[in-house]
């Protein structure tokens, strides 16, 4: 397929390769394209190199063989400091700053982007109110606030200065099931308000199905399969059927966007 | 004549020597937080500095307080003013605490903070004194408060090579066999001890993050 | 409606203010700093003068006899500052303006202070070190009060009649057949035991023995040791019955007792020098040694005992 600017990839993956430096390898000729606008969830049990692959992107970590290549340049050749800034990151847990209000942890990159007090608090407005949180938690600190509001707070921390592209790292793995399943939701309305380029990781298959365009299954520092869902369900891919199995009933439901 | 008259008598006498104790503790304190802090920082950053940072204020430590201010005492620029020699000798046995507190403080600031921080974007710095400084802030305090109490104790023993302070008071009274003079240094030290340890304890519950 | 949250915002949270951590840090810095500012270098005692003295008798009678004289003659008030722990830290006090005169010896400030050789006679002695005090350390001497407490080799009063003897040179020859004690001091100073030894030839049987200076004394006169390093001032030396060997070679530095002033005192306050320059040559080695006995022997008040003294002489109603 021909290379525009209008179909070349946000973020490109040449051949890319992780060793630790005790020599264990942890990814190895990882090549994938993550398009413009999509949520490519990235599948795998621990010790597969989900987050790994996601560390690499933002340059958390740095490929030791092959390139990573975010919005037509390589992360290499780009100030890194500028990369992150430019690419929303959520973990688990949400990693808030303990030390800091939900508005100040919302409002840091911003901050420290140099925005006047006046735009970094509207935005901070605007962006609880887009993930669902009520506006008098603005003053309230993270010990404070439930496990889904402290993920709804990362998730507008992230969101803060625009980024194009998201990372999001099992960011609804520690919350019980049913907040994760409304945060579930939510995501997949924001994202289609918003359209960002979305890397998920994750171990859930059932999440994988719901949230993901494309699933990029790994397993041993290698990229097994990319499928759609439904391609995933039908896969007769040996790990991608284990998985399927494994998870039992209701994927359909799942890969169908939860509309049972 | 009672202990508080006094007190009272020669109150002139006792306020001077206990400002010439709190500027022995105060700049040695001061000196080992500016030295000891970033001190800390690096080991807590680059493990290799570890061993050799937090080995030497170990062995610093060891050494017995009036030995060390015998050691210093021929060292020429050193020697010539004890307040200055009592001065350096404070500040090297406050390093110690400072450090491992302020090493144990950063170690100690949740991982998952710290790389949420980085992943967005923070620059080493930015990360030092917006994220891990301020989350440490409570430990490394607690390192300065048990720096601030051995000062005031350690000062004491400075006033016999002549620095002054309060020991002044406990030395003179020991050579007269007069228990005014003891009292009228060991009191007021005590009470700087203790007002120390309670103000800078208090300063630390406040700073404790959730 | 965003100006009123703005300033919601603008309210001091008293966590809020964690975030650097230099402010807490700077606030506790100045809070340190405060108040030694009040006891920078410059000494913060002008309306008053701070005597000092070093830890033994003769030191405290000197000492009192100064702060008496400079408070009959002057309209300042005086601080006593006693017993401080020896020659060095009374210089450090001095130096750091923490007391502003105490009584030395002229032996000792060139010796211990000045880090010289001894040589030369008192004149000589007391010329270098006021020059050197004036142009190296900041401070100056009032003249010398008279008496010369310099080491006194004493023996027991019936050996000395016994043999006949009347200086070391003399008793030299009976050393091998004695028993020497001296104090700490002695034993270290360079221009102590080893000096004399080598000056007039000393050899004992055995070792000398070592002992506080409190307890030399009672220990020749109870027959421990049988000749002692004394203080020629010693008040216990005619009330024991003690004679006082005579250094005819000359080998014992001078040790004048003189009062050292901090310079800036003498400028601001001609007064005091003028009350301590009346002082000069005012006590013989005897009287000395009387005051030391009132005190030692008789365990009288230093405040009493220096009175009758300054009345004695005159210079006190």
């Amino acid at each position: 397929m021909e290379r525009t600017s209008a179909n070349s990839p946000e973020i490109e993956f040449r051949d890319v390769a992780y060793v630790l430096p005790n020599g264990q390898p942890l990814l190895s000729g990882l090549n994938l394209e993550v398009q413009r606008g999509e949520t490519l969830v990235l599948l795998g049990r621990s010790g597969s190199g989900k987050t790994t692959t996601l560390k690499l992107v933002n340059r958390l970590l740095t490929p030791t063989g092959g390139e990573v290549w975010v919005n037509g340049t390589p992360t290499a050749a780009t100030d890194v400091i500028g990369l992150r800034r430019s690419i929303g990151y959520v973990i688990q847990d949400a990693g808030l700053f303990p030390h800091y209000t939900v508005e100040r942890n919302i409002g840091l990159v911003p901050r420290i982007e140099g925005w006047t007090t006046e735009r970094i608090h509207l935005r901070v407005a605007e962006l609880m109110q887009l993930v669902g949180l009520e506006a008098n938690l603005a003053k309230r600190y993270p010990h404070q606030l439930s496990g889904g509001q402290r993920q709804r707070v990362g998730v507008a921390r992230a969101l803060a200065a625009d980024p194009a592209i998201l990372l999001m790292d099992e960011p609804f793995g520690a919350l019980d099931a049913l907040t994760r399943d409304q945060l579930q939701r939510e995501f997949l309305s924001l994202q289609q308000r918003l359209g960002k380029t979305v890397v998920f990781v994750t171990h859930d298959l059932r999440e994988a199905l719901r949230l993901g365009s494309r699933i990029a299954l790994m397993e041993s520092g290698k990229l097994v399969t990319i499928l759609s869902p439904q391609e995933f369900l039908r896969s007769t891919e040996p790990l991608a059927a284990a998985y399927v199995q494994a998870f039992g009933d209701g994927l359909d439901s799942a890969a169908n966007r939860g509309m049972s | 004549m009672n202990f508080f008259h006094f007190m009272l008598q020669n109150h002139e006498q006792v306020l001077e020597l206990t400002l010439e104790h709190l500027w022995l503790v105060g700049v040695s304190t001061l000196l080992a937080v500016v030295v000891g802090i970033p001190l800390g920082i690096m080991s807590a950053h680059w493990p290799v500095w570890n061993k050799p940072v937090l080995g030497t204020a170990n062995i610093i430590q060891t050494i017995p307080s009036l030995a060390l201010f015998g050691f210093l005492l021929p060292v020429p620029w050193l020697g010539d003013r004890a307040d200055r020699l009592a001065i350096l000798a404070l500040t090297l046995y406050a390093l110690l605490p400072v450090i491992r507190n302020t090493y144990t403080g950063i170690r100690g600031v949740d991982r998952a903070v710290v790389e949420a921080g980085r992943g967005m974007g923070l620059t080493p710095g930015q990360l030092l004194f917006q994220v891990e400084l301020p989350l440490a802030l409570s430990v490394i305090l607690s390192g300065v408060r048990v720096a601030v109490v051995v000062s005031v104790g350690l000062a004491t023993i400075a006033a016999a090579i002549g620095a002054g302070g309060l020991g002044e008071f406990i030395f003179r009274g020991l050579a007269m066999v007069n228990n005014q003079l003891i009292l009228a240094g060991a009191i007021p030290a005590a009470i700087l001890a203790l007002s120390a340890d309670f103000s800078l304890g208090w300063l630390e519950k406040r700073l404790r993050p959730r | 409606m965003a100006g009123e949250t703005i300033a919601a915002t603008m309210r001091p949270d008293w966590r809020e203010a964690r975030r650097g951590v230099l402010k807490p840090l700077q606030s506790l810095g100045w809070l340190i700093l405060m108040a030694p500012l009040l006891t920078s270098c410059a000494p913060s005692h002008s309306d008053r003068i701070v005597i000092g003295s070093k830890n033994f008798t003769e030191s405290l009678i000197l000492g009192e006899l100064i702060a008496q004289q400079i408070e009959t003659h002057t309209h300042l008030k005086v601080e006593r500052r006693f017993y401080l722990a020896g020659t060095y830290i009374c210089q450090q006090a001095m130096l750091a303006g923490r007391i502003d005169i105490y009584p030395e010896y002229t032996g000792t400030a060139l010796t211990a202070i000045l880090k010289q050789k001894v040589g030369g006679d008192k004149a000589e002695v007391y010329q270098r070190v006021k020059g050197e005090y004036e142009a190296r350390l900041g401070l100056t001497l009032g003249p010398p009060f008279g008496f010369n407490d310099t080491f006194a080799m004493e023996i027991r009063g019936e050996d000395a009649r016994r043999l006949n003897l009347k200086t070391l040179s003399q008793a030299a020859a009976f050393a091998p057949q004695w028993r020497a004690g001296f104090g700490y001091e002695f034993m270290e100073r360079p221009d102590g035991y080893a000096g004399l030894a080598a000056a007039y030839g000393l050899r004992f049987a055995t070792p000398p023995r070592v002992m506080d200076l409190g307890l030399l004394a009672p220990a020749l006169k109870n027959r421990q040791i049988d000749i002692a390093a004394g203080n020629a001032t010693d008040g216990l030396i005619p009330a024991l019955d003690l004679f006082v060997l005579e250094d005819d070679r000359h080998y014992f530095p001078p040790y004048e007792a003189v009062a050292v002033i901090r310079e800036q005192v003498e400028r601001q306050h001609p007064d005091v020098a003028e009350a301590i320059a009346e002082l000069g040559s005012k006590i013989s080695d005897q009287e000395m040694r009387q005051m030391n006995y009132a005190l030692d022997g008789q365990h009288r008040d230093v405040k009493d005992v220096v009175h009758e003294f300054l009345r004695s002489k005159g210079l006190v109603q």
